[in-house]
């Protein structure tokens, strides 16, 4: 899989690659979609699928750590309640 | 009742208002505490001492913060603390250079794109490459990405800059990634 320039750079003083966007992508996982750099971003996605393909594989990963819960175990609660001395409150 | 309301009146010495806010965050405290911890009994003691210095320190929260992110301070305090004392093989520290950037795109796409955290193999790769990841890039993606805290709250809840936190975040994600499809594709 090649590295593809961008044909839209994300801001005039930047260089202008795949690299760039990387770094940007992370940052617009979260931000305002409609923000001129995730406009951008958007439309490089678009043109690479190495950048696309990352973009996914990291909105991924997280979500795999979103999903990985641990419920309280069993007398967590009243373990805590005793120690904290609120066992009747 | 507002929380505001309930702290005000755990900071005269109700304990039923005290046991309302502890019941309110055990849960998140306890499962934040497992993610960053990665063990359950320590993720439990962790639980206890963060409400205990809560329960201590409680006249001295101003809410100028959220109590959810003071609470998630005192969890990063401890949990790094213990991290470091019980190292037995060095973190690693992301680095964002050239070399690394040009091996994401050669490597393959992240594979098993199925998998749900029910699959046991899954958790295992989930676990080890957090537990390879420097605590303090741990947590930064923890805070940020898993628990949805703000930028800011994120930088004020470890005391970093938010430059800080949007580089480690950048990086940790970078790593993880990279780790978890590294186990699928051995």
């Amino acid at each position: 899989m090649k590295v593809q320039k961008m044909e839209r750079p994300v801001a005039a003083s930047d260089e202008g690659s795949c690299k760039t966007v990387m770094s940007h992508i992370c940052d617009s996982l979260d931000e305002d979609p409609t923000s001129p750099k995730c406009v951008a971003i958007r439309r490089h996605l678009e043109e690479c699928d190495a950048c696309r393909d990352y973009k996914a594989s990291i909105e991924k990963t997280i979500e795999w750590y979103r999903e990985y819960d641990a419920p309280l175990p069993e007398g967590a609660h009243e373990r805590l309640m005793a120690r904290l001395g609120l066992e009747d409150a | 009742m507002e929380e505001s309301k309930l702290i005000e009146r755990a900071k005269e010495g109700d304990h039923a208002a005290l046991a309302t806010l502890v019941k309110k965050y055990e849960k998140t405290i306890f499962n934040f505490a497992f993610k960053i911890c990665r063990d359950r009994d320590k993720a439990e003691n962790t639980m206890q001492e963060t409400f205990l210095r809560f329960v201590k320190n409680l006249k001295q929260f101003d809410g100028k913060s959220k109590l959810s992110t003071w609470l998630y301070r005192i969890v990063v305090n401890n949990c790094m603390m213990d991290a470091r004392k019980r190292q037995r093989r060095p973190f690693v520290e992301p680095k964002d250079d050239e070399r690394d950037f040009e091996e994401r795109f050669v490597a393959d796409r992240l594979s098993a794109p199925t998998a749900t955290v029910e699959n046991d193999e899954l958790k295992r790769v989930l676990d080890e490459a957090i537990s390879k990841l420097d605590p303090s890039y741990r947590v930064v993606f923890m805070l940020r990405d898993v628990e949805r805290l703000s930028t800011e709250e994120t930088a004020e809840a470890i005391g970093v800059s938010e430059p800080a936190v949007k580089s480690r975040l950048h990086r940790a994600r970078s790593f993880l990634r990279n780790e978890i499809t590294k186990a699928f594709q051995s």
